[in-house]
């Protein structure tokens, strides 16, 4: 009897981490149903980016912030402004900062670093 | 724990003990209670990484976004493709939004529930739908973003019209003298050029295509700004020995934006708007492709012009 509780106790302790490391590594919790507040960095970046592409087009910089108020964020030129300078400060692609300062400018954050980088105009003006 | 001697036949063969049972060593483990064991831990271990304590949310993808911030983000790469016209991007974007089989339709879904939303009070979102609607209206697909939302652009900015130079006869010959120097303008009168803006437009070759039905066709949108399709635009193909005018907005069924030439194969053309756009470099080919059937046909081309200044 005690032969077989040490080996249940063995068989629980061992299940018990495979258990933690499959849940936890190999095949964790997947969310659905997420608030953009949740999304991957990478991807807010990429959606200020199209955000900022669509007012190169339009010009509408308070309709640039109401899309981009949908990311949660309390100040939204200064997110656009932080975006911009991490592009910036990382090499990220020359096109990309190109539109983020555009925005950034319509948004009246322009600071010197952007300055060289300031090339783009929204093809009208704000309706 | 004893051994059991190995009983000897009489003519000294080994003979097997008729039973082994006590014979075996005791193992150290029980291989029910190992198993047992290792079955409950791993689903309480599970249980536990799962639901307990899940991995802290991180790294979001889009597609894991809920079905209202789905469409916030199909809304931007709408607008990305309306500034860039780059379709592979934008088909990649909504791929990974996990919009279901077809995301194209998915697009048009989404116009129509934002078109019959609040969404469209604002100028921002009736441009954003019409981008939309432009988007999968170009690939064949359909939606009630159609009736819901009008062509008609609703006008907010005020209209300049500059006047155009006309000509007019000299005026007559009179008394008063010339001065020989010229007149300095008075401060503060503004001088308003009467030529009228140039515009520009900018042409890239969107994607190629090969089909039987379609062989050797260059496909040519003109857009407005704001995706708007503008009928009545000229469009020139040039070859070695030759060009050719059409016009858009002639196949109404495939839109006021729609313009088409079709190529001789082997030969390769420029194509401009005359006075409006650079050449698209390169020049397009007339190819010969496969298409998924095996069939030979003529690579097609897709090229869209639109207004950038």
């Amino acid at each position: 009897m005690q032969r077989w509780l040490l080996s249940l106790l063995f068989g629980l302790i061992a299940g018990g981490l495979a258990g933690l490391f499959i849940g936890w590594e190999v095949a964790p919790t997947e969310y659905i149903n997420s608030s953009m507040t949740d999304l991957a960095e990478r991807y807010q970046q990429e959606y200020t980016v199209m955000v900022a592409e669509g007012y190169l087009l339009d010009g509408d910089a308070q309709g640039a912030v109401d899309r981009l108020r949908v990311l949660g964020v309390a100040n939204v030129p200064l997110h656009v402004q932080e975006v911009t300078e991490v592009f910036i400060t990382n090499s990220r692609n020359i096109d990309d900062t190109r539109k983020l300062v555009a925005l950034s400018e319509g948004l009246g954050r322009l600071t010197p670093l952007m300055e060289p980088f300031r090339e783009l105009r929204p093809l009208r003006g704000n309706p | 724990m004893s051994e059991r001697p190995i009983e000897t036949h009489d003519s000294g063969a080994h003979i097997a003990p008729k039973s082994q049972r006590y014979s075996r060593p005791r193992r150290l483990f029980s291989w029910w209670g190992l198993l047992f064991g290792l079955g409950i831990g791993l689903a309480a271990g599970l249980f536990y990484a799962w639901n307990i304590a899940p991995v802290q949310e991180f790294d979001t993808a889009p597609h894991q976004l809920r079905a209202e911030d789905k469409a916030n983000y199909a809304v931007a790469v709408m607008l990305s493709y309306a500034y860039d016209s780059d379709l592979n991007e934008a088909i990649n974007r909504l791929s990974a939004l996990d919009l279901g089989l077809d995301p194209i339709q998915a697009v048009a879904d989404i116009a129509c529930d934002l078109a019959r939303t609040g969404y469209v009070d604002s100028s921002a979102g009736i441009r954003a739908i019409r981008s939309m609607r432009t988007f999968y209206q170009l690939q064949g697909r359909a939606g009630c973003a159609d009736e819901l939302v009008p062509d008609v652009s609703v006008v907010l900015e005020a209209t300049v019209v500059v006047p155009t130079n006309t000509p007019t006869l000299p005026p007559p010959p009179t008394k008063t003298p010339t001065p020989d120097a010229p007149t300095p303008t008075e401060a503060g009168v503004v001088i308003v050029p009467t030529t009228p803006p140039r515009r520009d437009f900018e042409g890239r070759p969107n994607n190629t295509f090969c089909d039987v039905e379609l062989s050797g066709l260059i496909e040519v949108f003109v857009y407005d700004f704001d995706g708007e399709g503008l009928p009545g635009e000229q469009v020139r193909a040039r070859w070695d020995d030759g060009e050719d005018l059409f016009v858009t907005g002639l196949k109404p069924e495939r839109g006021p934006a729609y313009a088409d030439f079709e190529m001789e194969p082997g030969r390769a053309y420029t194509l401009d708007m005359p006075g409006l756009s650079d050449p698209i470099r390169p020049p397009l080919v007339a190819d010969r492709c496969i298409t998924e059937n095996g069939q030979e046909a003529i690579t097609s081309y897709r090229v869209v012009f639109r207004r950038t200044g």
